[in-house]
């Protein structure tokens, strides 16, 4: 017994008591200590990163964040590091990063950016799991990296509860007996994505207790391309489309637009800009967002 | 005649149901209640009348311009090869629009059209010249017609990616979707159909006189000029006019006047009434299909995509059995020095290898521009990609060597003749049918695909020859497929189209250590072998007779060289994505520069692959920083950029050849 607990303080010293394993989509990683300067590709990983207060130093084009993923806001000093397909690896270098965090089809980077600093790989998207679980991991996995564990359970509680008391607001408002609710994002004049099973939006429906008024079969995106026509087939429930939409006008003058039921009854809203491809608390905005519009539809 | 024209009336008229049944989403028993107005307000009745008919009436009014268009360039050129996508035009106006929407949105959208018939009218010009007055009714200017493709793609591509998000969109449109939301396009084309329309008419004459060939039009004392430019812009305008209302639809150019050949239109009229029949026809069948297919997948199947489809196959049947003389006209780029002058090729190694070394030192950071020899961890960061992208050049350009020799044709690079569109294909049908990056699948897949292109090249090629029409032929049909399968893909939407276009723009950025030491020691010995095989190179240059005379196997000696070609070239692509121009110039320029022994040839072309791509590299990485620009996408741009002032600086063109 003696020699067992000698033993197992043996190895306690052995291992460095700093030391932290983090494990991505390829399996475990150590590190002797918690990153301080973070480059992310995916703007899902920088949204996360933000969510655990730990500011990049770099990120794949900031210009198209802002633009369509807005919240949260990245730090105003964020150095841009190239585009999302193609990054450039000698601005990363330059940086001095500590880890690379990169996401789904980013992972033909993986070796060259291995040679600037350990790089991360988290497949958020995939058609075979469930998305949001998989966003909540990796944003777990991160907090594990950047030794905030204690912080991110906080958040997800705070987000957790902030889902609940939406969703308790809205079945409030309609006596338990919301309408369903479409989300969508306009291509252009004539095309639309539907979101369905496995989107970010959907995960959003589902915790507010509303039932997706044309639902679609799981995807790696969660995505269906679609043209308007299509929509004619939402008869019940609120169409949300997701800004930016800058022919929002010249859409709504089609006669094909003003034909169709829901439409017609009025129960259309626009959702501000949210990355519908972002991580665990794109859920959160994209249901604040739906519970705003929903309220303000009904207000009417 | 007027039977086969009421047969076909009437299979258009049998069509439309079938269309508005799957264009409105409601069966055809529902049809005839929603139009007869049971209910003039329901939804039923909003789809027939706001999404299907005027999306039917598109595909005809659509389907007709582009066949009349085929068919006036066709009879203008005496070319059954030309089409609007086959010369260019349609290309040209796809990128002014994509440009235009990118720099000046609101004018984009209230005036597009005048933006896509000053791309068509340019990109035709262009094409035009390059292939000279001799290379018109031939095969040089639809090769040319290529050539001017590849480098509007590379712009496009370029746009495309530093634009992000917002311009995503522009491949859907790209892609010719024929959907409709109300009339407002039915109700913009019809007009500028039938103005076309009227010129046209006014142009039937000095078309059916030039049917009997430009002197005997001379000697009657019509100034053939005016009328045939008239001629050509109009169907310009038919083709600009399309691709703003609906995008890029190919093959119903080129499809709808063969179709009228085969049933039988003689006259120049005939012709043109015929093609503009079939060409709605044909458009509203495949848009048919394309609806009929969309049921099935949760993405879009864009009409264009469905059309090229339909059109690969009948144009190789159509044309692969009836090549003439002019299509086998050789084509002769211009030529330079007889003999390379020692000093050159010093001048050549000592570009490499400052360029090399500039490319090591000389980089822009965050606090400027900067020189020195680079750290441990920059140098890594930097060799690879060098590497790579230098193995790329020589590889492309030693595979252009190679082929342009074999087809006695100095436009028969890997990326025109349709190896590395080969290789693309494996790669990119992979994604579809697969799922997953196109990062997951590697060498063995586009090996499989350029050997794939070369198996068909050398299958018609012996039954054709090895006529460089029938080669040429092939390549221009694979880089079609390989275009409609993109345009599906593309079309999807996801967050993998964006790596697709990344890809497809032949980046050094992702080449792994590993990769770019194979790739090197992989066209090193290739080069090897080619030059140890310079003489078979030359001898079969001379003409296979010539070969065959001075004792070569002249059978096995092709198959050996081209399958050395193609395999470089599937490498390449491989590892960096498609690389075009490379193995175009490389070659051009060192037999310009004096190079004309094979083995000479090789090396000097070699040396100048390298010259341009880490060229193109270095510049791509260096020009928008800390944005940086795939090399593939550079060395297109500046390479198609040379090729297209070196052709126009000799007037005459391809077809001149020595002579100008």
């Amino acid at each position: 017994m003696r020699l067992f607990l000698a033993l197992l303080l043996l190895l306690g010293l052995a291992v460095p008591a700093a030391a932290l394993t983090v494990e991505d989509s390829r399996g475990p990683h150590t590190f002797a200590a918690p990153p301080e300067r973070a480059v992310a590709l995916s703007w899902s990983l920088a949204e996360q990163l933000v969510n655990l207060d730990v500011a990049p130093v770099g990120v794949a084009d900031p210009e198209g964040y802002a633009e369509w993923v807005a919240r949260p806001a990245l730090p105003e000093d964020v150095a841009g590091v190239g585009l999302r397909q193609e990054p450039n690896l000698e601005r990363i270098a330059e940086l001095a990063p500590d880890v690379i965090l990169i996401s789904d089809d980013q992972h033909a980077f993986l070796e060259p950016l291995s040679r600037i600093a350990p790089v991360l790989h988290f497949e958020t998207f995939r058609a075979d799991h469930d998305n949001q679980q998989a966003s909540r991991d990796t944003y777990l996995a991160l907090a594990r990296l950047f030794d905030r564990e204690a912080l991110a359970a906080e958040r997800l509680a705070e987000r957790d509860a902030r889902l609940k008391a939406l969703r308790e607001t809205v079945q409030a408002h309609f006596d338990g007996d919301p309408p369903p609710v479409t989300v969508v994002r306009f291509v252009d004049e004539a095309r639309v994505i539907v979101y369905g099973g496995n989107a970010m939006s959907t995960f959003a429906l589902e915790a507010l207790g509303l039932e997706n008024g044309f639902p679609q079969p799981a995807s790696k995106w969660g995505l269906a391309m679609m043209t308007l026509r299509d929509l004619a087939k939402v008869t019940k429930g609120a169409l949300l489309y997701i800004e930016p939409f800058p022919q929002a006008d010249a859409l709504f003058a089609k006669p094909l637009w003003k034909a169709l039921p829901v439409v017609r009854a009025g129960d259309v809203a626009a959702l501000p800009p949210t990355w519908t491809y972002g991580g665990v608390f794109s859920v959160e905005y994209l249901a604040e967002a739906i519970a705003d519009a929903l309220l303000r539809l009904d207000a009417r | 005649m007027i039977v086969r024209l009421a047969l076909g009336a009437l299979v258009l008229l049998a069509l439309v149901p079938a269309h508005l049944s799957l264009g409105s989403g409601l069966p055809l028993a529902e049809l005839w209640p929603a139009l007869s107005g049971v209910d003039p307000d329901g939804v039923a009745a909003a789809l027939l009348s706001h999404a299907a008919g005027p999306r039917a009436v598109v595909a005809v009014l659509a389907g007709a311009a582009l066949g009349l268009a085929g068919s006036v360039l066709q009879q203008v050129t005496r070319n059954r090869l030309v089409s609007p996508l086959t010369i260019g035009a349609s290309s040209g106006a796809w990128l002014a629009l994509v440009v235009a929407a990118v720099a000046v949105p609101a004018l984009a959208t209230a005036q597009g059209v005048w933006f896509a018939m000053g791309g068509a009218v340019a990109a035709t010009g262009l094409v035009l010249v390059i292939a000279g007055r001799a290379g018109i009714t031939g095969l040089p200017v639809v090769l040319a017609g290529m050539a001017v493709n590849l480098l509007l793609q590379a712009v496009a591509t370029v746009v495309v990616l530093t634009n992000g998000e917002a311009v995503r969109t522009l491949f859907i449109w790209g892609a010719g979707d024929l959907t409709q939301n109300g009339w407002d396009w039915a109700r913009w084309l019809w007009p500028q159909v039938l103005g076309g329309l009227i010129v046209l008419f006014l142009c039937i004459r000095p078309l059916a006189l030039l049917k009997l060939g430009t002197e005997a039009a001379a000697s009657r004392g019509l100034a053939l000029l005016p009328l045939v430019l008239a001629a050509v812009g109009a169907a310009l305008w038919l083709t600009a006019s399309v691709i703003t209302a609906v995008g890029v639809i190919g093959f119903v150019g080129l499809l709808a006047p063969a179709l009228a050949r085969m049933a039988g239109a003689r006259s120049a009229a005939g012709e043109m009434l015929a093609s503009l029949g079939l060409g709605a026809l044909v458009l509203l069948a495949t848009d048919t299909l394309a609806l009929f297919a969309g049921q099935f997948t949760r993405d879009l199947v864009p009409s264009g995509a469905a059309a090229a489809l339909v059109g690969v196959p009948v144009l190789i049947g159509l044309t692969l059995g009836r090549l003439r003389a002019q299509d086998h006209a050789p084509l002769r780029l211009p030529e330079g020095a007889d003999r390379l002058r020692p000093g050159l090729a010093v001048l050549v190694a000592a570009g490499v290898a400052g360029l090399t070394l500039a490319s090591l030192t000389l980089a822009p950071t965050a606090g400027g521009w900067r020189m020195a020899w680079p750290s441990e961890l920059v140098l890594s960061l930097r060799w690879p990609r060098l590497l790579a992208g230098a193995a790329a050049g020589a590889g492309m350009a030693l595979a252009g060597v190679v082929l342009q020799r074999l087809l006695r044709n100095p436009l028969a690079s890997p990326d025109i003749i349709g190896i590395s569109s080969g290789a693309t294909l494996a790669l990119v049908g992979a994604v579809v049918l697969l799922g997953g990056s196109i990062h997951d699948f590697g060498a063995p897949v586009a090996l499989l695909g350029g050997l794939g292109a070369l198996a068909v090249l050398l299958v018609l090629g012996r039954r054709q020859n090895n006529a460089p029409g029938a080669v040429a032929l092939v390549g221009i049909a694979l880089a079609a497929l390989l275009d409609a399968v993109l345009q599906m893909v593309l079309a999807k939407g996801g967050d993998e189209t964006m790596m697709v276009v990344g890809w497809l723009a032949g980046s050094t950025a992702r080449v792994t250590e590993g990769q770019a030491l194979t790739l090197a020691a992989a066209v090193l010995l290739l080069a090897v072998l080619a030059v140890a095989a310079h003489r078979w190179l030359t001898l079969l240059a001379g003409g296979e007779p010539f070969a065959a005379g001075r004792g070569l196997a002249v059978g096995p000696a092709r198959v050996v060289l081209l399958s050395l070609g193609a395999v470089t070239a599937a490498a390449v692509t491989a590892v960096v994505g498609p690389i075009a121009f490379v193995g175009l110039i490389a070659p051009h320029l060192a037999a310009l520069l004096g190079a004309r022994r094979s083995a000479q040839h090789l090396l000097l072309a070699c040396g100048l692959g390298v010259l341009l791509m880490v060229l193109s590299d270095w510049l791509g990485r260096t020009l928008l920083y800390p944005v940086q620009l795939p090399a593939g996408a550079m060395a297109s741009v500046i390479g198609g950029g040379y090729f297209l002032l070196l052709l126009l600086a000799r007037r005459g063109g391809i077809g001149a050849g020595r002579t100008a």
